[in-house]
């Protein structure tokens, strides 16, 4: 418990990674983190399917991600208002 | 990793940096505050601090969900983790927080049944595994996390787990905002917005800061590319005369956020009257609880909650760290009585926390004329 330099957060062990979806099977999807595969929840992203890059946080997905959203020094232009 | 190589370019942080430098006004400060505690390991993580300019000051806000969270609760966890037959399962920082009797981990070694899940969804499969005892998820964090919660209860139904419960802490982001905007004498001119609360939230959520309270927000991802850009275009809006929400993080966050999240949260979970922060007192309507229709899963409905509260020790002063008012330097205890061995107070335990993470990646960069705890 001495861990002072977690690469995720240490509440959850799990700071909204990004992973990829290796197979879904109904409402749970095997994703791979950092080479390991683990179970996650697609209750709120039921549309995944393997390929798809998922944000994820406390064992379910959150959103998908654009994987092509452009070189990061042109996001700022791309910033949308609300 | 994948996806993100390319948002650690020193190339891309030198010319952002530089641009930043270009933005300010010599000899201004100008002072934009990171709600999430995810934004304040990043910045310490990565020595943003040190790529800005000195007329940019960076404060830390109340955006660590393990921060947030009063001695009090934690004293009423380690009540439910007594009961005879109860299992009480909860993230590992939780454990960690010091109440007014000690941790959970410490409730742990006198023979309370506490156990550190990943998810709330690993409480529910616990419950399955000790059909003989019931499991309560000790459940805290912001709107992002609140989603696990309720699909785990949403799942807890459609299975009819019997012994399964929720202890529900779950804040949310928009009443603290308020809270430090309304404070007199704030000093903060511009907000990053959290990138993964924003997630299911959406950005028009903050809309009501350029409304009301005249505070450009960038709502950020966790980068370091992403933070100096998201700092770069809330100094672009002011050049340009412009004050309103812009998203930085289009590759996750939509205006509208998750509907299906939003839709979860709202199915199992209802706002509460009040609820105590951390150093922030008592706000209305800033956190939640569960819906009549959930009582059966709903542990404050299944036992009796003591409802503590207790103060913070006199010496701590995670309440002015938390709202930006000192830096956790500044704090007496800061690095002495308070370290993330042995933390005094909430935001050295969490690594989003401020003063851990100043703790492990700061400390050691100030002068020596400002000592640490000193």
């Amino acid at each position: 418990m001495t861990d002072l330099a977690p690469e995720r957060c240490i509440t959850c062990s799990d700071e909204a990674v990004e992973a990829e979806v290796v197979a879904v099977d109904g409402l749970e999807a095997i994703v791979l983190v950092d080479g390991m595969h683990e179970r996650i929840a697609v209750d709120l992203v039921p549309e995944a399917a393997p390929g798809d890059v998922l944000l994820c946080h406390a064992g379910i997905a959150l959103e998908r991600v654009d994987t092509q959203p452009g070189r990061p020094a042109e996001a700022g232009h791309r910033a949308s208002a609300s | 990793m994948k996806y993100v190589d390319e948002y650690r370019s020193a190339e891309l942080a030198r010319g952002l940096a530089s641009e930043i430098a270009g933005l300010v006004q010599p000899g201004e400060t100008w002072r934009v505050m990171e709600v999430c505690g995810g934004h304040t390991h990043a910045i310490y993580r990565h020595g943003l601090e040190d790529l800005l300019p000195s007329e940019v000051e960076l404060v830390h806000g109340p955006g660590c969900p393990v921060c947030v969270i009063p001695m009090g609760r934690v004293d009423d966890a380690i009540s439910l983790a007594e009961e005879p037959g109860i299992t009480l399962a909860t993230f590992g920082d939780m454990m960690r927080v010091p109440g007014g009797r000690g941790s959970l981990l410490e409730a742990k070694a006198r023979g309370a049944d506490v156990r550190m899940v990943y998810s709330p969804l690993d409480a529910l499969a616990l419950a399955a595994k000790l059909p003989d005892r019931r499991v309560i998820f000790f459940a805290i964090g912001f709107e992002t996390t609140a989603p696990a919660t309720a699909v785990t209860l949403l799942r807890a139904r459609a299975q009819a787990t019997p012994n399964f419960a929720v202890f529900c802490n779950h804040v949310t982001i928009e009443p603290p905002l308020r809270a430090i905007l309304e404070t007199p004498g704030l000093r903060v001119d511009a907000f990053i917005g959290p990138g993964h609360v924003s997630t299911v939230i959406g950005t028009d959520a903050y809309r009501f800061i350029p409304k009301e309270y005249g505070r450009p927000v960038a709502v950020s991802a966790f980068e370091p590319v992403d933070l100096l850009q998201s700092i770069a275009l809330l100094l672009r809006q002011r050049a340009e005369g412009r004050c309103e929400v812009e998203n930085q993080y289009t590759r996750v966050v939509r205006r509208e956020g998750n509907a299906r999240a939003l839709a979860a949260i709202d199915e199992t979970m209802e706002l509460r009257d009040e609820f105590e922060w951390r150093g922030l007192g008592t706000i209305p309507r800033s956190a939640m609880r569960l819906r009549a229709a959930f009582a059966e899963w709903d542990a404050e409905q299944l036992y009796t909650i003591p409802g503590v509260r207790i103060e913070d020790p006199k010496a701590c002063r995670c309440g002015e760290v938390l709202t930006g008012q000192i830096k956790p330097w500044e704090c007496g205890v800061f690095g002495t009585a308070c370290t993330p061995e042995r933390p005094l107070g909430t935001c050295m335990v969490s690594s989003e926390g401020a003063c851990a993470a100043f703790y492990a990646y700061g400390r050691l960069r100030r002068p020596t004329e400002e000592p640490v705890g000193a």
